[in-house]
């Protein structure tokens, strides 16, 4: 190839692949930037606010509704999200997602079985959020919280920030 | 001019068609077209193809009507389409068309494949066709599924919730394809919709249409292959009675880089009007199917999304039940990768390249066992796998 | 209604526990045999018919009529022992509870019964007329086709009635809620997948023990069997025909070898084809129970039943390994290619065989491995075997048993295309692995039904009726289903 001269022809077909492929890294640089974009995406922190969990009886997890923020990609509105509150015997807090962690069903607790149960491939979970039964590889995921004792009523008051304490 | 107002109807029909054909080509082009020969026997077979078409031809067209109302919110898009259901009842129809639509095609472009499937239609030098034909199915489903994300009722919203979260069990690049879909990390929210509308109104139909022209194309490159009902050999000296079908062969037969006994079908007609006619009876059922299905069963709307709900058993679509029964019996983290991931891409990937997998002469199934078993038990586990998943539409 | 008020009821029957309990379980376990066998030969016989009519083939509708006779034969006694187990075990000894049960899922019954008359008509029908509708062909094959669709859609409906004591979906008495229970369409799928893998196992075994008598008859005929002469002229006659006569029935018996090898392979290709399915099946139904019937799933599972279902699964495995192996040896007859596959394909299935039927601890149950303080791997010192759990081995090990079940098949019936398999060829040791695969399904099946039954027990009825008294738990209130309360009119 190098060894036989340069026509016209081959100086415009060289360019011409030139062109093609300065075209193509121009509309790849953005395009692969945008794809791989999520790698290094961080999402905003910030916390909630619960409210008041003394009420909350020992050994039956209680659901509360909070309105989340996403935090990540464009602003969009919050999206509301369960938490639920558990008390154990033992004195344990927990502050459960009710996120499955097969395939991020919304799951609840089923008083008549004593468990966690996801209704989409019928997860189980136990009280401490351990899984038990089913698909769910990983036991429930807690909420990032803490916990303030709010100086007007003297209530302890929860706070959860919109991440998990481990990625699902 | 007053010559030309002054000529009778017909006339002036003739000449203005005249005019169009000497600047577009338009007469050949059609005959090009309708005067292909086809194979005789077993053309009801072969309408299958064609009623694909028609179908994803009218769901463009309703999709159509439906972009003009749908707004791709997070909030607003329920109520567009509940006021859509409510008050606008020619509106609702076409929604219903657009999903009943949506079930037919599916369940035609199944049909196409084990069709196509047991005539051997993919074998030399056909497999490009079924290649193609395979990523079609693929795209279909993908459009089907894409869809069904997007009204923003519970069942919508679960949907997107649990395919988006598929790709999780993809090990290094699985989190990272799944935030790249929803846009906001564990978190469905308004990104997710934008994204699986842009999908399902452009990405997937371009690349649709782009594979539906090569699909065409392939196909009057080499003629409709038809089956092995349509070639066999009746007289005492088969090599003759071949090379007489070869040399009187009507275009797009002989086909080429084929084995001679199946070059030419025994008996040919022109596509127009005979298999246009079978055609067109079965595509007018499966619209009237659509037709009447759309308006008196129409397409559901459950609450609005609620991703706090505690009450709501989230219930997949039908096509979708065979992969959600399968994760189901598949529990923990490396049983999930295997089955639902490796396992069924494995087995995409075998559905794409059957023409490389099996490539004997062979063409009646009798004679491929091989490759029929497997593809049996596979179709008697997808209809088994729906069966089963489908227990929990009634129950729970 | 007096004989029912009272509490607690006396049946006519006193059940004596175990007595009782044995009586129970070898009536319906022949019962379900029979039916299971009726049902999925009918199937069967309609796939047979059909080809024979598609191909105008001898030999498929000899089959379909060989099958049909079976039927015909057993279908009396198994409705007589139907009507015994109807009578004295359900009204006998479970008095009350059959009419509760006959209150709450009447019309399943209902139609249970006139599907039963159906087929009375429809296969009497059949088997007298055979012959005689050989001029009307595909009038016959309707014929069986309704009877199959007949058969098929009774066990619909006592699968309605079976399912229901299982999961009765909350104890509510609506007519729909009653056959959408949970459990209903597991069990009709399985059952209608089963049948006919059964039929096709006792269609081998069957088969074999034939094969192996004409085997016989055609070494014998060539030796001894010669028509004896009745009169001088037909003793003259024979003098010319003799050898006719012995090549006649030496072809007739040789044509029978043929016949029953071909057939007993038939048979043995659906009971693996089948059985590859149950896995899935079996898993699914399984989950429903765990969702539905917890109690019975955890005995099963974890329980007193869990060493009996690790025999299910052990027979599972054996199953997979007589058919490939039977697969092996009748292709290695005829000198086919391919044998190598079948040799691999039993490797594997031993191994799957193996991993599938090690027990997940050297204890009874669970609880026992807790309350020692052994619930650690047996190489910690405990007594539990990591190696044989469900998630993920067994399940592994049954994808196997799947996946080589697929590939022999294939690999028999691809010999059996390309013209390889000579009818005729195998051997008798072949074929005593075709009666062990029909021993082991009917030793299956036997199993499952000891392992369903148990499973819910105390209870008749999940939740709401137990076998001890029979009184209906969980009455609501002022809903007539309490029958045994006195109070109710």
């Amino acid at each position: 190839m190098s060894s036989s001269p340069m026509t016209r022809r081959r100086f415009l077909i060289r360019m011409t692949n030139l062109g093609a492929g300065a075209i193509t890294l121009m509309l790849s640089i953005p395009a692969i930037g945008f794809l791989l974009s999520p790698l290094w995406q961080k999402r905003q922190l910030s916390w909630v606010r619960v409210g008041a969990i003394d009420s909350v009886p020992v050994g039956l997890p209680t659901p509360f509704v909070v309105s989340m923020p996403i935090g990540e990609g464009p602003p969009t509105p919050n999206v509301d999200r369960i938490v639920y509150v558990v008390k154990s015997d033992n004195g344990v807090l927990r502050i459960l997602s009710n996120t499955c962690t097969h395939m991020q069903c919304n799951v609840h607790w089923d008083p008549s079985l004593g468990q966690f149960l996801c209704p989409c491939h019928g997860g189980l979970y136990d009280i401490t959020g351990a899984n038990i039964g089913g698909p769910p590889p990983s036991p429930l995921p807690q909420w990032v919280h803490r916990t303030l004792v709010d100086p007007a009523t003297g209530q302890t008051v929860l706070e959860v920030q919109n991440q998990f304490d481990e990625s699902i | 001019m007053i010559r030309f107002l002054t000529r009778p109807f017909s006339s002036r029909l003739r000449a203005g068609y005249r005019w169009i054909d000497e600047r577009t080509g338009s007469t050949e082009l059609v005959h090009k077209g309708l005067y292909e020969a086809v194979p005789e026997k077993g053309g009801w077979a072969y309408t299958l193809g064609s009623a694909t078409l028609v179908l994803i031809l009218l769901q463009l067209f309703t999709g159509i009507f439906l972009l003009l109302d749908y707004t791709p919110s997070f909030s607003q898009g329920y109520d567009s389409l509940k006021f859509l259901q409510d008050s606008d009842h020619f509106g609702a129809w076409v929604r219903g068309m657009h999903l009943w639509g949506a079930y037919v095609l599916i369940l035609v472009i199944g049909l196409h494949m084990l069709r196509t499937f047991f005539s051997a239609s993919y074998k030399r030098p056909r497999e490009l066709n079924w290649v193609s034909g395979a990523i079609l199915f693929l795209l279909v489903m993908g459009l089907a599924i894409s869809g069904a994300m997007l009204p923003m009722d519970q069942a919508a919203y679960w949907t997107m919730v649990v395919v988006t979260n598929i790709p999780h069990y993809i090990p290094f690049i699985g989190d990272g394809i799944r935030n790249l879909w929803r846009g906001s990390g564990d978190f469905v929210g308004q990104t997710s919709l934008t994204r699986t509308f842009a999908i399902h109104i452009w990405v997937l139909p371009f690349l649709l249409f782009s594979f539906i022209a090569a699909h065409l194309y392939l196909l009057r490159r080499h003629g409709e292959f038809g089956s092995w009902v349509n070639y066999p050999t009746e007289s005492e000296d088969p090599e003759k009675e071949l090379g007489e079908r070869i040399a009187h062969a009507e275009p797009p037969y002989p086909t080429r880089r084929v084995e001679r006994r199946w070059a030419v079908p025994r008996r040919t007609v022109d596509f127009f009007p005979n298999q246009l006619f079978k055609d067109t009876v079965i595509s007018v059922l499966l619209i009237a199917v659509i037709f009447v299905f759309g308006f008196v069963v129409g397409a559901p709307l459950s609450e609005p999304a609620n991703p706090a709900t505690l009450s709501y058993v989230p219930t997949p679509e039908w096509f979708f039940l065979p992969l959600d029964q399968v994760l189901v019996l598949a529990p923990g983290t490396y049983l999930i990768f295997a089955v639902a991931i490796v396992v069924l891409f494995v087995a995409l990937l075998c559905m794409v390249l059957l023409p490389f997998l099996d490539r004997s002469p062979e063409r009646s199934p009798l004679r491929r066992p091989e490759v029929l078993l497997p593809g049996l038990f596979l179709t008697a586990l997808l209809i088994l796998l729906t069966v089963l998943g489908s227990n929990r539409l009634f129950n729970l | 209604m007096h004989l029912l008020a009272g509490t607690p009821p006396l049946q006519p029957i006193p059940t004596s526990g175990v007595g009782g309990s044995v009586a129970v379980g070898i009536v319906a376990i022949v019962h379900v045999l029979i039916a299971t066998f009726i049902t999925g030969s009918s199937f069967l016989i309609c796939v047979s018919e059909g080809i024979s009519i598609a191909r105008n083939d001898e030999r498929h509708e000899r089959l379909a009529h060989s099958l049909l006779k079976g039927v015909a034969y057993v279908f009396g006694f198994g409705s007589a022992l139907a009507i015994f187990w109807v009578l004295f075990v359900l009204l006998g000894m479970w008095g009350t509870f059959f009419i509760a049960l006959t209150r709450i899922t009447f019309w399943p019954f209902i139609f249970e019964a006139g599907l039963f008359l159906t087929e009375i008509t429809l296969l009497y029908t059949l088997y007298a007329n055979w012959e005689r509708l050989r001029a009307y062909r595909r009038a016959r094959f309707g014929l069986s086709i309704l009877l199959a669709v007949a058969l098929w859609w009774q066990m619909f409906f006592i699968d309605v009635v079976a399912s229901y004591m299982l999961t009765p979906n909350g104890g509510d008495t609506n007519q729909l809620a009653q056959v959408l229970n949970p459990t209903d369409l597991p069990l009709t799928i399985h059952r209608t997948v089963g049948n006919v893998a059964w039929a096709g196992a006792i269609l081998a075994a069957v088969s074999a023990f034939r094969y192996m008598r004409a085997k016989r008859r055609e070494r014998d005929v060539r030796v001894d069997d010669v028509p004896s002469p009745r009169s001088v002229g037909a003793m003259a006659a024979t003098w010319f025909t003799d050898a006719d006569g012995a090549v006649a029935a030496h072809g007739a018996a040789a044509s029978n070898v043929a016949y029953f090898d071909w057939a007993g392979t038939w048979g043995a290709v659906w009971a693996i084809a089948l059985t590859m399915f149950q896995p899935w099946i079996g898993y699914s139904y399984a989950k429903e129970i765990q969702l539905h019937a917890y109690p019975a799933w955890y005995r099963m599972m974890f329980g007193d039943l869990s060493t009996v279902f690790l025999l299910q699964i052990f027979l599972l495995g054996v199953i997979f390994l007589l058919g490939a192996l039977f697969f092996w040896r009748r292709m290695r007859a005829s000198g086919t290619r391919g044998t190598r596959t079948q040799v691999l394909m039993l490797a594997v299935l031993v191994l799957a065989t193996i991993l599938a039927a090690m027990p997940a601890r050297f204890t009874w149950t669970l609880p026992d491995a807790i309350s020692a303080g052994a619930n650690r791997p047996f190489w910690d010192g405990g007594l539990t075997n990591p190696i044989g759990t469900m998630v993920p081995n067994k399940i592994i090990a049954l994808l196997a048993m799947m996946i080589c079940g697929l590939i022999s098949v294939t690999s028999l019936v691809r010999a059996h295309s390309r013209g390889e398999l000579r009818w005729g060829d195998a051997t008798r040791r072949s074929q005593w692995l075709l009666v062990a695969l029909g021993v082991t399904v009917s030793l299956m099946m036997a199993v499952m039904g000891v392992i369903r039954e148990h499973s819910r027990q105390p209870y008749l009825i999940s939740g709401e009726m137990t076998i001890q008294g029979q009184t209906i738990l969980n009455a609501p209130a002022g809903q007539g289903q309490s029958v045994s309360s006195p109070s109710n009119p």
